[in-house]
């Protein structure tokens, strides 16, 4: 084989990696906005129904209270009405603090006996109540429907949501293992620092699982 | 003795020996809450390659295992290092201002260079080291809540943080001079992953008293008290390992968080004993007996000692007690009557002490296995 000859080989080699990435690409795309669309139509149809909406806003805020509670963000505190700001609050608000998905307050606010204490996690704690709160708004809308429709409300929004609640770590090792009297290990650590990407990515999934239901409804 | 006690008392003492010329005698009697530091401090200074220094002790106090088998037994807490953070500009407020104490809360008191200060516990478990200044010596106060250990040291020139990682359940501490690991309790160095070879020496300590808030403001009514305006937002309302006031969660239960580095079955494993180690070995004296017996004898090694109990405070302090003299308790003065009538205060009296703390029973096992444990028969 002549080196020209070679070098067209080569070069149509790499035009076929280049065509077989590019395909990969747009099938993952496409399998992504189609997740992306059988989330939204949950979204829409729960938007569109007022006392779903409700619902929504109930459960989220009561998600938000326990997120909150389980990683310490909101307890009884010392009493007393006040608001505490750190010097530097821009800086502080994406400082990691006792683990993955832990960052450090940079307010806190005293409200009588209890203490909340301001952080990106509050940010986290209000994505994940919105997404608890649409798995549960999604899975009553299915369970409404006529039994004939063949649809049901498996959703596992509430479960889904478990994870996030017990993220929350102490000084040492995650609150946790104090209640269940689990000794910590490595692995469990780790295990610790997936628990809300996690619950993300479970209660994002069974949002597309309740759209593509829901684009069954006559 | 088990070789691997002694592992590195000549280690430390080959390091620093050329470098101890002068260092201090000891000092038999004083009313001073630091009165085993001048027996144990050298002045010794380990200069650092950022120029800063940190004052060792003379001689290496034991260690366990190897400095590298115990950086094999370190873990992750799950924070990383800083991420609980060290108190690095501390704020205080008199006795009467403080804002979070009951009269039954626990503080950990510190008397240095004729100064006076309280810290919280409850302010310390969040954040486990405070870097503060006692006239013109840096101090560093440091409180590992899972093994309930509290200790003071000379930190020269810098500063001590948090690394994130546990041995035995106990806070490992860095340096920021040189990055070396500091296990709290042992209170050497050990190599770590940001200082692969450090000199293995061990910290001079300064004597924390565990007490309670009441205790402690009786005995200094004038103290200065850790201020809640730490430069943190954190809740001090809050302690996520349960209470001391009353007792209850972590610090009340047998379980642990993480596994202890050598299980003894002698005493449930929170059981508070009163711990004392010198280069040569260590004794721990069973707290509660001696509330109830006021002094106790026992052996470090072959050398005799005694602890005595300080009832105002509710501690104890060990003496070396090389004459094996015997000592009674006055119990209603809380005073302790040596042989020859005289009457002393159980932190001063006419003999050489040796630095001391309470410590959780399963974390003083767990790194001094071969411990002698006195209590009242």
């Amino acid at each position: 084989m002549t080196e020209r000859s070679q070098e067209q080989s080569t070069d149509a080699t790499d035009a076929i990696d280049t065509t077989d990435t590019d395909r990969r690409w747009r099938k993952s795309i496409s399998v992504i906005n189609s997740l992306l669309q059988w989330a939204s139509v949950t979204v829409h149809a729960i938007r569109h129904r007022r006392r779903l909406g409700l619902l929504v806003s109930i459960v989220g805020s009561i998600y938000f209270g326990l997120y909150l509670w389980g990683i310490g963000h909101l307890a009884p505190g010392l009493g007393g009405w006040g608001l505490t700001v750190v010097s530097n609050p821009l800086a502080t608000f994406t400082t990691p603090a006792l683990g993955p998905f832990s960052y450090r307050p940079i307010a806190r606010l005293q409200i009588g006996a209890f203490t909340y204490l301001f952080s990106f996690n509050s940010v986290i704690g209000l994505a994940l109540a919105i997404l608890v709160g649409m798995n549960v708004a999604g899975s009553v809308l299915l369970w409404r429907q006529p039994t004939t429709c063949g649809l049901r409300g498996a959703s596992g929004g509430i479960l889904a949501g478990v994870p996030g609640l017990i993220s929350g770590t102490a000084c040492c090792g995650p609150i946790i293992l104090l209640v269940v009297g689990v000794q910590a290990s490595g692995v469990i650590i780790t295990a610790f620092e997936l628990l809300v990407p996690a619950a993300i990515g479970i209660l994002t999934i069974s949002l597309v699982v309740i759209g593509r239901q829901i684009e069954q409804i006559p | 003795m088990p070789a691997r006690r002694h592992f590195l008392a000549s280690v430390g003492t080959t390091t620093v020996a050329a470098l101890t010329a002068g260092c201090s005698g000891r000092i038999n009697e004083s009313e001073s809450d630091t009165t085993e530091q001048a027996s144990q401090q050298s002045t010794t200074v380990s200069p650092t390659e950022t120029g800063a220094s940190i004052p060792t002790r003379e001689n290496t106090l034991p260690l366990p295992l190897s400095p590298s088998a115990l950086r094999e037994a370190a873990q992750s807490g799950g924070p990383e290092k800083d991420g609980i953070p060290s108190i690095d500009n501390p704020t205080f407020v008199s006795s009467d201002k403080t804002e979070i104490l009951d009269p039954g809360d626990p503080v950990l008191g510190v008397v240095h260079n004729g100064i006076t200060k309280a810290y919280p516990q409850a302010i310390l478990v969040l954040h486990e080291i405070v870097n503060d200044t006692f006239g013109d010596e840096n101090i560093t106060v440091t409180y590992c809540p899972l093994t309930g250990t509290a200790q003071g040291f000379d930190r020269g020139e810098t500063t001590f943080g948090v690394s994130g990682r546990l041995i035995n359940n106990n806070l490992v501490m860095y340096d920021r001079a040189t990055e070396t690991w500091w296990p709290q309790m042992l209170a050497t160095a050990i190599p770590g992953p940001w200082n692969e070879s450090p000199t293995i020496h061990s910290l001079t300590p300064i004597r924390v008293t565990w007490t309670t808030w009441k205790q402690w403001k009786q005995r200094h009514p004038d103290t200065r008290v850790l201020s809640t305006q730490t430069g943190y937002a954190k809740n001090y309302g809050r302690d996520p390992y349960g209470s001391y006031n009353p007792l209850r969660g972590y610090y009340a239960d047998e379980r642990l968080l993480f596994p202890a580095l050598h299980q003894d079955d002698r005493y449930p494993k929170k059981t508070i004993v009163h711990g004392a180690r010198t280069p040569e070995g260590a004794a721990a004296f069973h707290k509660e007996s001696l509330r109830q017996a006021g002094v106790l004898s026992g052996t470090i090694d072959e050398l005799s000692v005694i602890a005595v109990y300080d009832p105002e405070l509710d501690t104890g302090y060990v003496y070396e007690n090389p004459e094996e003299m015997t000592v009674t308790r006055d119990q209603e003065q809380g005073q302790v009557i040596a042989p020859d009538g005289s009457r002393h205060d159980p932190s001063s009296l006419p003999l050489t002490r040796v630095y001391s703390f309470d410590a959780m029973w399963f974390a003083w096992a767990g790194y001094y296995p071969e411990t002698a444990v006195y209590a009242n028969d």
